[in-house]
């Protein structure tokens, strides 16, 4: 019997989603400083890994 | 992973990356290129990937996405880039924004119009041998793509580049301080362009519409040429097969339901029966089967290996029609097949012993060698030469540029 296969773009979405969470409370807890220099680049990496794995999964 | 030095541009890192994943060649120079704006981190990538991956042929390991999934894997790349330009920028390592920012933009820009003009140049042979269905007035190719969409996609996604290298160059004289200068240019520049724009619009469109009929027309009669050629080595074959067997009930039989195993895989686009995946074992398989239908000795020597694509296929098929006229025609004398592959080209030679004929005098209505080998092998990229003389017999000589873009 074959195992389900993990949903990829979930699995990165949800990761990102966890490390932008993770960003979020560092900020809160003042343990860093999230201005927009920090914020824009992980927003985008985010963003930019949910889509390239949405997008990649697509194909198959 | 290989360099793909015949498709790049330096030492075919970016070429050898993108054949490897499945991604768009354009995409890759263009990290390669913003990299470079993070103080020159692209370059000592580059110059690593360099060094390090060995050149080579890569064999592809997944399809590009298309439709979109293209689209979301375009963007999700540009915002990984520009998460990592963000962090570069925000650590430090940065040339100033007038260079960078505007470098960014003239690569994606430049990345758009390559990846538009490579959509809007003739089509591969594969979507010239694809059948064109008409629905509902559109024209679509075997794999469901709407050709006029493709080119308004093409037309669209150059457009898009155009603008942000355009962009890019008012940012950067916008950073310089350069703008306010060049205003008075500028403007009669746009103006100028504008004015020669709506003149000869009209020209441009109706050239634009009669060169994608042109090409729609000539898609079509490669396409009525490959069916014939196809029909020609088939159908025809085993037609005039079973009339000289007519008086062996079973073996015309065999051979009726072969041709008809044959057609119905070719009708659903599947291999035939025993198709073979590589050459030499493709022009064995052409032999033995030449061998089985006309009782004359086929021997084959190959050199070289190479995986069959479409234009192999192609050459193939020709060897095999060669292979046929001489069992046919060869009064009875061995076959002899020889073919070598380096990497740039592969050469077939079939030759017999028999009394040989005039490739000029050849009947209008014949198409085994007009079509079927010559116009075959044309149509790929190829040729075929016929040397035949009545002392010596006849040779075949096929060759096929080994480069996929041929």
């Amino acid at each position: 019997m074959r195992a389900d296969r993990p949903d990829i773009p979930a699995l990165v979405a949800g990761l990102a989603l966890l490390a932008f969470g993770g960003v979020l409370l560092l900020d809160a807890l003042d343990a860093i400083d999230l201005d927009f220099g920090l914020f824009a680049p992980v927003a985008c990496a985010v963003t930019g890994a949910i889509l390239l794995a949405n997008g990649l999964s697509r194909r198959e | 992973m290989r360099r793909d030095r015949a498709a790049g541009w330096l030492g075919g890192v970016c070429a050898g990356i993108a054949r490897r994943y499945g991604i768009d060649v354009a995409l890759v120079r263009l990290g390669f290129v913003v990299a470079t704006a993070a103080g020159g981190l692209g370059i000592a990538l580059y110059a690593l990937g360099w060094l390090v991956i060995p050149a080579g042929e890569t064999r592809p390991r997944r399809r590009l996405p298309t439709g979109r999934g293209a689209i979301e894997v375009a963007f999700g790349t540009g915002l990984l880039l520009m998460s990592a330009l963000l962090a570069f920028r925000e650590l430090g390592i940065w040339f100033s924004d007038a260079v960078a920012w505007p470098l960014v933009l003239i690569a994606s820009g430049g990345a758009l119009i390559w990846r538009g003009s490579a959509t809007a140049s003739p089509p591969p042979q594969e979507a010239l041998t694809a059948p064109l269905v008409r629905a509902g007035g559109e024209v679509r190719d075997r794999t469901g793509v709407r050709r006029v969409s493709r080119a308004a996609r093409a037309i669209s996604r150059t457009g898009v580049g155009i603008a942000l290298v355009i962009a890019a160059g008012f940012a950067f004289l916008q950073a310089t301080g350069a703008l306010s200068a060049a205003r008075d240019v500028i403007l009669a520049v746009i103006v100028v362009v504008v004015v020669l724009g709506v003149i000869f619009a009209p020209w441009i469109v109706r050239l634009v519409r009669s060169l994608t009929e042109e090409r729609a027309q000539r898609i079509r009669s490669q396409e009525r040429a490959e069916v014939a050629a196809h029909l020609h080595d088939s159908v025809l074959q085993t037609l005039a097969l079973v009339q000289r067997r007519s008086t062996d009930p079973q073996e015309v039989a065999a051979l009726a339901r072969r041709q008809e195993r044959e057609l119905r895989s070719w009708l659903a686009e599947r291999p035939a029966p025993g198709e073979e995946a590589s050459l030499a074992p493709a022009l064995e398989a052409a032999a033995a089967e030449v061998e089985d239908r006309h009782g004359v000795p086929v021997e084959v020597v190959v050199v070289g290996e190479r995986h069959l694509d479409a234009h192999l296929e192609a050459l193939v098929a020709a060897a095999r029609e060669a292979m046929t006229n001489a069992a046919k025609f060869g009064t009875g004398s061995p076959v002899d097949v020889y073919a070598e592959s380096n990497a740039d080209v592969v050469r077939v030679f079939v030759r017999d012993r028999g009394p040989g004929f005039d490739p000029a005098a050849l009947p209008p209505d014949r198409h085994g060698v007009r079509e079927s080998i010559v116009g075959r092998m044309e149509r790929h990229g190829g040729r075929a030469r016929i040397a035949s003389d009545p002392e010596t017999g006849t040779e075949v000589e096929l060759e096929l540029p080994a480069r996929a873009d041929r």
